[in-house]
């Protein structure tokens, strides 16, 4: 069961993790590439926010292969209103965990390119004294970024349309809030609290945001 | 093994306020040819829908293959097969792919078979499901059902739209399998001659309600359009059942639908004081419309009880 349930997912997203999966090998390489530039005139200042300007790359690629994939999983099963799904001689708690560990396995794949392609990196450059490289930390750190999006998306997409249309209804509903407080000239902020409560610790997101270099000191 | 492979007691199913099913009860009897037969919208869909455990009822019961549903519809679609009425596999995956990925979720899997109906079916195994005839994919959506031995089928109008020659395929896959395992089929069609031909048992719903659940032939021959002269005020005491009486002309001859007709009932008509001058046979098609009608129509002089 499992593994026709990871062919057939396999089918509806291997073009994404294919790419997603070579984006990720790359990025360390290229922001290293792209900050070496500078280190050659020995300003390690200027090297580290070189590698920083790539930074913001990572979470970004986490998102959207988790967002991506979350979504590649359920499409089959929405086309056809999940009726050949609930046919199945199987619970349907069963059904969605073989459907979860399919996706994973499939995450996978951009996870071991970043993890390749930090090691390389790392291993490509001599740092000068007192800076880092921390190929796997960073590894680790885009697996559970991209886990987080893909459980968080996974969840949502595994609803109806509209399940997935209350939630980002409800998203949207916030921004008009405020884009109308701050048209009336209240100083008001509904979002930041929002954004707070999801970005940062303990909220599900924390870890998208703060640093992510390769290098560090 | 249980005497009935379905049994629904008293069900109700709603869409928000609206009663789509009002306290339904129906039995197929294990080993039959359940034909289940009704207008659009009349509820046939949903009752199927119910009986896979897709929907959850208001009220009621639902017992398959000895299985309580919802509760327990795992272990009964592990014995039933499912022909829906549209098509619904993965358009990503190719004929040969779609087989092998049923396959994997059924232990009473047949590949032997499933090949050879490939064969028989003609279905290209490297054609995308996606890019299948509504025909073929109603043949390989039969395959899918039958490969996997199930000791009940459930089909939702499966040949509804499909050519002659791709019907008489399915249903001859369809009987030979019905012949070799004794298998139970629960089918809905709009193809009533169809039904007529295979079934042995009919079922007729109309506005979320089952107004005939009968054996076939007992349908096919109680149903009968009786013109009488003379008839009796009230029809109580008849052994047959009188659904409407219309008046043929003016001298007193009016024309019966009846039910649970029997040649051997005439003698209660002149009993009752009236004088049958024709017994007109109808088919299944014309017992079926009229059922419906009888239904639908106040009924004159004296609205009988069904």
């Amino acid at each position: 069961m499992f593994r026709a349930i990871l062919y057939q997912q396999w089918k509806w997203t291997r073009i994404m993790v294919g790419l997603a999966t070579v984006a990720g090998f790359a990025v360390p390489i290229f922001s290293v590439r792209y900050a070496t530039r500078n280190m050659e005139h020995g300003q390690a200042a200027a090297f580290l926010d070189g590698v920083q300007t790539w930074g913001v790359v990572y979470p970004a690629l986490a998102g959207a292969v988790g967002v991506l994939i979350a979504i590649g999983v359920w499409t089959a099963d929405h086309r056809g209103r999940h009726v050949y799904a609930l046919t199945l001689p199987l619970p349907r708690w069963k059904y969605v965990l073989l459907r979860f560990a399919a996706g994973s396995v499939l995450v996978a794949g951009p996870i071991a390119g970043v993890t390749l392609g930090s090691v390389i990196a790392a291993a490509s450059i001599s740092l000068p004294a007192g800076l880092h490289a921390y190929p796997f930390a960073l590894a680790v750190r885009f697996a559970l970024a991209t886990l987080v999006a893909f459980t968080m998306f996974f969840a949502v997409s595994s609803g109806t349309a509209r399940t997935a249309s209350i939630i980002l209804g409800g998203l949207a509903a916030l921004v008009v809030i405020q884009v109308l407080l701050a048209a009336t000239g209240l100083e008001t902020n509904i979002l930041m609290p929002v954004l707070n409560a999801i970005l940062t610790v303990p909220g599900p997101f924390a870890i998208f945001s703060g640093r992510w270099m390769l290098v560090d000191v | 093994m249980n005497e009935y492979a379905v049994e629904i007691g008293h069900l109700t199913y709603r869409v928000k306020t609206a009663f789509t099913l009002d306290d339904l009860s129906l039995r197929v009897p294990t080993g039959s040819i359940y034909g289940f037969l009704g207008p659009n919208g009349s509820g046939k869909t949903t009752t199927i829908r119910l009986i896979l455990g897709l929907l959850r009822p208001a009220s009621g019961s639902i017992t398959v293959l000895g299985n309580a549903v919802p509760a327990r519809a795992p272990a009964a679609l592990a014995r039933t097969g499912y022909v829906p009425e549209a098509p619904h596999l993965d358009p990503t995956l190719t004929v040969a792919e779609a087989i092998w990925f049923h396959s994997q979720f059924y232990a009473t899997w047949d590949a032997a078979w499933a090949a050879r109906l490939l064969d028989d079916f003609e279905l290209d195994r490297q054609r995308l499901f996606g890019r299948l005839s509504k025909g073929q994919k109603g043949k390989l959506m039969m395959l899918l059902a039958l490969a996997q031995r199930p000791e009940l089928l459930v089909l939702d109008e499966p040949t509804d739209g499909l050519d002659p020659v791709v019907r008489r395929d399915m249903l001859s896959a369809l009987l030979e399998y019905v012949s070799q395992r004794r298998a139970t089929v629960f089918i809905s069609s709009h193809l009533i001659h169809e039904l007529e031909r295979i079934c042995d048992w009919v079922g007729v719903m109309d506005n979320g309600r089952l107004v005939a659940d009968v054996e076939m032939e007992r349908f096919k021959t109680g149903m009968k359009r009786l013109k009488v002269s003379h008839g009796p005020t009230h029809t109580e005491g008849l052994p047959f059942r009188v659904l409407t009486r219309s008046p043929t002309n003016g001298n007193g001859t009016e024309m019966w639908l009846v039910r649970d007709w029997a040649p051997e009932m005439a003698a209660a008509v002149t009993a009752a004081g009236g004088e049958l001058q024709q017994v007109i046979d109808l088919d299944l098609e014309e017992g079926f419309v009229e059922l419906l009608r009888s239904f639908r129509v106040p009924r004159t002089r004296e609205a009988a009880d069904v």
